[in-house]
């Protein structure tokens, strides 16, 4: 297990689930900072040269998703009435 | 022969149903409409190719880090608008987002430029 790292899809494919995870956020704020703080972290670690820190990595953006999927949960109980004033479109 | 006709119209008139009408969908919207737009909606239609290119060009125009003089319709994303794997996967989310439907992880690694994304995009019933 700690031999091996990912491979690129799969990397790819957890990075995919997610943003796909981010969009379900009803809060902007919070819908925003998941996708830039995922998109962030890829990319510091794109460069991981051994396997072993590529995998360690791996596995932990695995628990975060899983984080970011039961905070999706927890915060659909409280979405904001309004919107942010960012998402509004320009009348 | 004509005990065969009455018969016929014995079970046709046994097999009728009463068709209820929707009241309050029939008041207001004429009937071909209310036909044509379920119809579209339960098999989906396809776009028009000339669309879908002139919003994934305008997608990818408002994605960071892309120089808006750079995008041709035939642009590679990671040969020709320097984007790597990763932005890759973010233009196809926005695409997601853009056309209001899901593209599946297999086909999601296929499209790789814009003319890719088109033809994906124009040959899917759900894109719209």
């Amino acid at each position: 297990m700690a031999a091996a790292g990912p491979a690129k899809t799969e990397v790819l494919s957890l990075f995919r689930a997610f943003l796909r995870t981010a969009r379900q956020f009803s809060d902007y704020n919070i819908r925003e900072y998941t996708r830039r703080r995922a998109a962030d972290a890829f990319r510091e670690n794109r460069a991981l040269a051994d396997a072993p820190a590529a995998a360690a990595a791996f596995a932990d953006g695995k628990q975060q998703l899983e984080v970011a999927k039961r905070q999706v949960l927890v915060y659909s109980l409280y979405a904001p009435k309004a919107k942010s004033v960012v998402e509004m479109k320009i009348q | 022969m004509a005990m065969a006709a009455a018969a016929r119209r014995a079970l046709l008139n046994h097999l009728r149903v009463p068709v209820a009408r929707p009241a309050v969908a029939a008041a207001s919207v004429p009937v071909a409409r209310l036909l044509s737009s379920t119809t579209e909606a339960e098999k989906g239609s396809f776009l028009d190719k000339a669309e879908v290119a002139d919003r994934v060009v305008s997608v990818i125009k408002n994605f960071q880090k892309i120089e808006p003089s750079k995008v041709t319709p035939n642009a590679h994303f990671q040969k020709d608008l320097g984007l790597d794997s990763l932005d890759t996967v973010e233009i196809v989310m926005a695409f997601e987002e853009e056309f209001s439907f899901e593209i599946p992880d297999t086909e999601a690694e296929k499209i790789d430029s814009i003319k890719s994304a088109v033809d994906f995009i124009a040959s899917h019933p759900k894109a719209k």
